[in-house]
């Protein structure tokens, strides 16, 4: 226990530090709110409150005004909407160079041209009132697939009216990385940003530089679960996503639909994947790649993997007897936390 | 049938014919539980066309399974009510028992005060007919425990109008709760509340007790039977199980206007393993009227008229022993918010969930099956009212006895 002496002259201390202008000992600032139709939360530590709520709220308006199909009025609903195409603004262009990108790598499993086919699922901004049939499916395909897509200068063109993009399985990814290149040009060195679960961390918590522990949950039997730790991991400077076919689910005939759908067979994926957690250096990179994995499949995860060093990934799978198993690429070893 | 070479009426004749002089015994031989052919309509019989036999007879006219060809009132007005709903040429009767005796009607819908659903249940059985009987099914406990008997020797369908067994919603939430998304499940919450004195307008005084019945406990049960009862089978159906006792209170205490039947009642039930359904009824607050609560240590379902909302708990937050949760992203919907239950299959019609009763009734008849709202189910329900309900005259524990369910 502390004696009163103590707490005097530790506030004697604190009077001459501020009186002297020097640096105080760093406080923990956290920012919690609803975006993007999930949570957020940031946490940054720091001498000062650098940034605000109303700032990061401000980031996600911005960042909606341009990536939600949610808004009517937003830049990717324009493009839905139009015949040929639109000007995209920094938001757009960022995330769709990127997913054109990774749509190439991952040979098309990753392919933000699936919006039509989402719709079709029920899980695009509204449930659909009967559930497509394979003809209505090869009608649709031939709306998906990024080489519809042309972009041209500050252009985003397509090659047909019917081509929808829907960047939801990287904006978010995206959105981490914007509000940590945020705080970082607020000169905030330790942090995390967290959205709808994904992360990016960098440094430690101070004062006392502690590692950041990010727990990866279990895929739970239903949609209401409280999320439970399968692993815990510590990723330094980094994004860590998840990508789970267990949250968001449609039934059918006692089916689970999952909401990923594959952007080749038009068709949700079920896959033995359900859960895939990518570590990579940005968060746009682990979630641009996470829904990829998922419908991959354990090889085809293995074999994306094997071509970018730069990622690890933790995959949670149900097996053929139905018991659920991980596994992990070999980098991975290094996050765990004991 | 496999009488290719008489007809349906015919053979329905001869079925009586040759009943005919045969005793009580034989009355309820399962001869009578005669199949209606695919072809035909299920010809019925309406008997009690208050508001909620003309509320059966309009679903009943929009239903191709069925043919109301007769009525059945002692209140003139009522009578016309259903007849004006019922088939062109329908018969109307005052006297049920010669509704009973028209052989052409297959089976027999029952919506009348609860004292009478006894006897009218028992002639019907005599006379041959299938039956539909409104809910609560009877007035005390040795007439559940009789009825049970009687439908059982009679091999005639006998479903009770507790509808609620039918409707997507309870058969999804019943499936939820097998899936453990509520966790273990210790309490269910039950209210059938209105703000109202639940009155119909008496033109003639002489008729106040006619028409007024929920109000005299010589007629029924009050809220607990006339209200209550769906929620008492919902828990019954949900848990598969009875109540093993229940204490209760009630009171007339707001509606001081001459009634006997209680104008508030709070029971609780203990079900097997310590699970407990309180159910209320509390005439003089309307916030939620319906509602059905039931607690598990995961999350709570909240079913109303015609939705059910599931409310996740928040246990031990992850975020006291890391800094951060990596996850499929959560809907903001799932955090301390009710998220809507999903039931029925895309693009299939909102129906009342009496229609879905009504269907499987006709269905039951034609196949010879067994409801699942049956005589068993119904006894159950009603034992536990009469028990809510002396609990609270007698303000003592009323235990379920083995006899009951003998």
């Amino acid at each position: 226990m502390k004696k009163p002496w103590h707490r005097l002259a530790a506030g004697v201390i604190g009077l001459v530090l501020s009186a002297l202008n020097l640096p105080e000992v760093p406080e923990t600032y956290r920012i919690t709110g609803e975006a993007q139709g999930t949570t957020y939360a940031v946490t940054y530590y720091a001498n000062r409150e650098w940034v605000d709520r109303q700032q990061i709220d401000s980031i996600f308006k911005s960042l909606d005004a341009s990536l939600s199909i949610y808004q009517s009025g937003s830049l990717i609903s324009r493009f839905n909407a139009s015949e040929k195409g639109i000007e995209m603004d920094k938001h757009l262009m960022n995330v769709v160079n990127r997913s054109m990108q990774i749509y190439r790598e991952t040979r098309g499993l990753s392919d933000i041209t699936v919006y039509p086919l989402v719709r079709a699922w029920g899980f695009g901004t509204k449930a659909a009132d009967a559930l497509p049939d394979s003809a209505a499916i090869r009608r649709l395909l031939t709306c998906v697939g990024s080489d519809k897509l042309k972009i041209s200068h500050q252009n985003l063109l397509k090659t047909s009216p019917c081509v929808q993009i829907d960047v939801n399985g990287i904006a978010q990814g995206y959105s981490v990385d914007v509000i940590a290149d945020f705080l970082e040009g607020r000169g905030i060195g330790n942090y995390m940003v967290e959205v709808g679960g994904e992360i990016r961390t960098k440094g430690g918590k101070l004062p006392g530089n502690e590692p950041m522990n990010i727990g990866i949950e279990t895929p739970s039997a239903t949609e209401f679960d409280a999320p439970a730790i399968r692993a815990v991991i510590t990723i330094g400077d980094g994004a860590v996503t998840t990508s789970g076919s267990y949250r968001n689910f449609r039934e059918s005939g006692g089916l689970r639909l999952s909401h990923i759908i594959d952007p080749q067979t038009g068709f949700p994926v079920q896959r033995e994947i359900i859960s895939a957690t990518v570590v990579a250096p940005d968060a746009i990179t682990a979630d641009g790649f996470d829904n990829a994995l998922l419908a991959a499949g354990i090889d085809g995860a293995f074999e994306i993997l094997r071509t970018h060093p730069e990622m690890q990934a933790y995959l949670i799978y149900k097996k053929t007897d139905g018991t659920v198993a991980d596994t992990a690429s070999a980098g991975f070893g290094k996050y765990l936390v004991p | 049938m496999s009488q290719p070479a008489t007809t349906r009426r015919d053979f329905l004749a001869t079925g009586l014919a040759a009943m005919a002089g045969a005793g009580l015994s034989a009355a309820f031989t399962p001869v009578l539980g005669r199949a209606v052919r695919p072809a035909d309509k299920i010809r019925l019989g309406l008997i009690g066309t208050g508001s909620r036999g003309a509320g059966l007879a309009t679903l009943i006219r929009e239903m191709p399974d069925y043919e109301l060809i007769a009525c059945c009132d002692i209140i003139p007005e009522n009578l016309q009510k259903g007849l004006s709903l019922a088939a062109k040429n329908a018969k109307g009767y005052s006297d049920y028992r010669k509704l009973l005796d028209d052989k052409s009607i297959d089976a027999v819908v029952i919506a009348t005060p609860l004292y009478l659903h006894y006897p009218m249940a028992v002639a019907a059985l005599q006379a041959g007919k299938h039956i539909y009987l409104e809910k609560s099914m009877t007035y005390d406990i040795p007439q559940a425990i009789d009825l049970v008997k009687k439908v059982k020797a009679s091999g005639l369908v006998f479903q009770i109008g507790y509808q609620y067994r039918y409707y997507g919603l309870y058969h999804r939430v019943k499936e939820i709760m097998k899936e453990n998304w509520l966790g273990r499940i210790t309490h269910f919450e039950c209210q059938y509340n209105r703000n109202s004195n639940w009155r119909f307008p008496v033109k003639d005084p002489k008729m106040e007790r006619a028409i007024n019945w929920r109000m005299y406990r010589e007629y029924c049960g009050g809220p607990l039977s006339e209200l209550c009862a769906h929620e008492i089978d919902v828990v019954n159906y949900l848990t598969d199980s009875r109540p093993v006792k229940v204490v209760g209170l009630g009171g007339i205490n707001y509606w001081k206007d001459g009634r006997d039947t209680y104008d508030n009642i709070r029971t609780v039930y203990d079900y097997p393993n310590g699970v407990k359904a309180s159910v209320t009824s509390v005439l003089s607050n309307a916030y939620n009227g319906y509602s059905i609560r039931i607690l598990g240590d995961k999350a709570t379902v909240e079913i109303l008229r015609d939705k059910a909302l599931i409310y996740p708990e928040i246990t031990n937050n992850p975020k006291g022993v890391v800094d951060g949760v990596t996850g499929a992203t959560i809907a903001v919907t799932t955090q301390g918010k009710g998220v809507e239950v999903k039931f029925g299959k895309p693009g299939e019609a909102d129906l009342e969930p009496t229609v879905f009763a009504l269907k499987d009734f006709g269905e039951c008849v034609r196949n010879k099956k067994e409801p699942i709202s049956n005589v068993e189910t119904g006894r159950d329900g009603s034992i536990a009212i009469h028990m809510g309900n002396a609990a609270a005259d007698t303000e003592k524990v009323q235990y379920w006895k083995p006899e009951y369910s003998a």
